[in-house]
């Protein structure tokens, strides 16, 4: 497969799309996903992100997200959201997603833990068939340093246009100061189709700090929050994305 | 094709850190009961550099956490029910602990030395 697919496949496609339509692998609003497993955590996640394409090649899109999360066991993790796209020009309900985490294992057992994430999307634009996400959640610890890794691979499935599958990854390095206030960085990468990965310019990067916390508001209720500011470390990235993710814990 | 040959060593690297080919070595145990919404014990002293395995045991009707900012670990253990976790190798210190749904009482500290 030639280098520059990913690309020509992206803005072909992307013409197929309504306007909002991401044109990125990485939505704005993408987080990290960690293998932990809370049992008995409920949670309203909600996640905002806006993107800003390189030169004048479009307009910045913005994506929001509401969710319903729940901690079934010590193992399995379970969310269903729905999302909103937008940009300048329009705006529309994007696509609803059902999430699922299994901690595979004990945490804190292994010097890694680790866990597996499937998740499936239905897009509201019907000739996108339906979006798989799966991966492997990779998490270490030392002294108040907490590190993950994430394999993930994505592809649509019963879609108009063959899209293939992509391979990439999302890292996280964070200081646990304190538990209101943490500092680290974040960086997410699409690297190509999983048999043919894209020269550097080619993949999608982006990378930049962010600021972790957590804070309790009543009896068994926490509000959770991450921000990111990234930049694009490669042509085919968004020039820089603001992303963030507040989760309310009960 | 090189970038990709030069990427195997790092994942080969980062699968070989993940210590499943050399499963956990005899772990200490240390059993901690929840009753009448307290810890028992509640002060806990382990070695410094030593994984250990804390057992939790909820005497209670109603569910507590183990909720600890310090040992990064939040246990779920229901009424009645048992739930564990794993904690260090840590550097000497004292780690609070307590319990997310009695903070007033169930508290706790590991002290590594």
């Amino acid at each position: 497969m030639k280098p520059l697919q990913l690309t020509l496949f992206t803005l072909i496609f992307a013409n197929s799309l309504p306007l909002y339509a991401a044109s990125y692998l990485s939505d704005p609003a993408d987080y990290i996903h960690n293998p932990i497993v809370e049992e008995g955590e409920r949670e309203i996640d909600t996640k905002f992100g806006t993107q800003s394409p390189k030169g004048s090649s479009g307009n910045s899109q913005s994506e929001a997200s509401v969710g319903l999360g729940y901690g079934v066991n010590s193992w399995w993790f379970t969310e269903v959201y729905g999302n909103t796209m937008w940009n300048a020009n329009n705006a529309n309900f994007d696509a609803v997603e059902w999430e699922n985490k299994f901690q595979l294992t004990e945490t804190g057992k292994y010097p890694v833990d680790i866990g597996l994430l499937i998740e499936l999307e239905r897009p509201q634009d019907r000739n996108s068939g339906y979006e798989v996400q799966y991966g492997l959640l990779l998490q270490s610890e030392w002294r108040k340093w907490q590190a993950n890794l994430n394999f993930l691979m994505q592809g649509h499935y019963n879609a108009t246009i063959n899209q293939g599958s992509f391979f990439g990854y999302q890292g996280q390095l964070k200081y646990r100061l304190q538990p209101q206030f943490e500092l680290g960085a974040q960086i997410y990468s699409w690297l190509g189709q999983t048999n043919n990965w894209n020269s550097n310019q080619q993949q999608q990067t982006s990378a930049g700090p962010a600021v972790f916390g957590k804070t309790k508001v009543g009896a068994k209720q926490a509000i959770e929050y991450n921000l990111a500011y990234l930049w694009g470390t490669t042509a085919s990235s968004p020039k820089n994305t603001i992303r963030a993710q507040i989760e309310y814990e009960f | 094709m090189k970038k990709k040959l030069l990427s195997l060593p790092v994942i080969a690297l980062g699968l070989s850190i993940l210590g499943l080919s050399n499963p956990a070595r005899a772990t200490t145990e240390i059993l901690i009961q929840i009753q009448k919404g307290r810890f028992t014990p509640s002060e806990i002293e382990i070695p410094v550099d030593t994984k250990v395995k804390l057992l939790i045991e909820n005497l209670d009707d109603t569910p507590e956490e183990f909720d600890s900012y310090d040992l990064n670990r939040e246990v779920l253990v229901q009424g009645h029910g048992k739930g564990s976790c794993y904690i260090g190798p840590l550097s000497p210190g004292r780690y609070k602990f307590e319990g997310e749904f009695s903070p007033e009482t169930a508290q706790g500290v590991v002290i590594v030395k």
